[in-house]
């Protein structure tokens, strides 16, 4: 079964959206999902990239009222 | 990525959140980072001199503002508290240039114990820099 873990990062910004989120996928399986809430809008760009250069899926994007939602895949 | 250089020089506490934010990413992703501190920057490694940072020029009366909205953004707002998160990451060395130590008064005595120690410019371009994937200068 998928475990699904989220990860707020609402009203912080860069660097630690990422900062936390390579923490928070740190400590996932293969196959463990990561839901971010993130409010920094340069997530926009650097959560995808993230995705990209170290081969997790990013499953979901979304912006919500005041933020974004990204929905990852730990490969 | 796996390694990146950055060359600090300013010791102006806004102008050193950027090379210290971007060494938290990369070290946060794995990459080793590796920190020369220079000129006056070179203060910032010692605990007397990382206190005393401010915000310096056009910008001072806004310090204790900025600071506000770093903690906000989730990081250390204080330097010393900063360099220590980032020695924490285990992925990050901290150099003072002997000559900006001999200059501005760093020495062993003083140097934070997080810093890796004084080390000669060329030893860090070539064994630091010249091998990194990424090199930055601050």
């Amino acid at each position: 079964m998928t475990k699904r873990t989220i990860l707020d990062t609402s009203g912080k910004c860069c660097p630690m959206p990422i900062v936390e989120l390579n923490r928070a996928m740190g400590r996932l399986a293969a196959g463990d999902e990561l839901e971010v809430l993130a409010t920094d809008p340069g997530t926009r760009t650097d959560i995808p990239a993230w995705c990209e250069r170290t081969g997790n899926a990013l499953l979901e994007t979304s912006s919500m009222e005041g933020g974004f939602r990204y929905v990852l895949r730990k490969k | 990525m796996q390694s990146m250089a950055i060359v600090v020089r300013d010791d102006s506490y806004d102008k050193l959140l950027t090379p210290f934010a971007f060494a938290y990413l990369q070290a946060s992703e794995g990459c080793d980072v590796d920190m020369l501190f220079v000129n006056w920057a070179v203060r910032a490694l010692t605990e007397e001199g990382a206190s005393a940072i401010r915000i310096q020029g056009d910008h001072a009366d806004q310090d204790a503002w900025v600071r506000e909205q770093v903690a906000k953004a989730g990081l250390p707002a204080e330097i010393p508290d900063l360099i220590r998160a980032l020695k924490a990451t285990g992925k990050v060395n901290f150099y003072a240039c002997s000559l900006a130590a001999s200059i501005f008064g760093v020495n062993e005595d003083n140097l934070l114990p997080e810093a890796s120690g004084i080390v000669g410019a060329s030893w860090f371009v070539n064994e630091k820099a010249a091998q990194a994937d990424h090199c930055q200068y601050f």
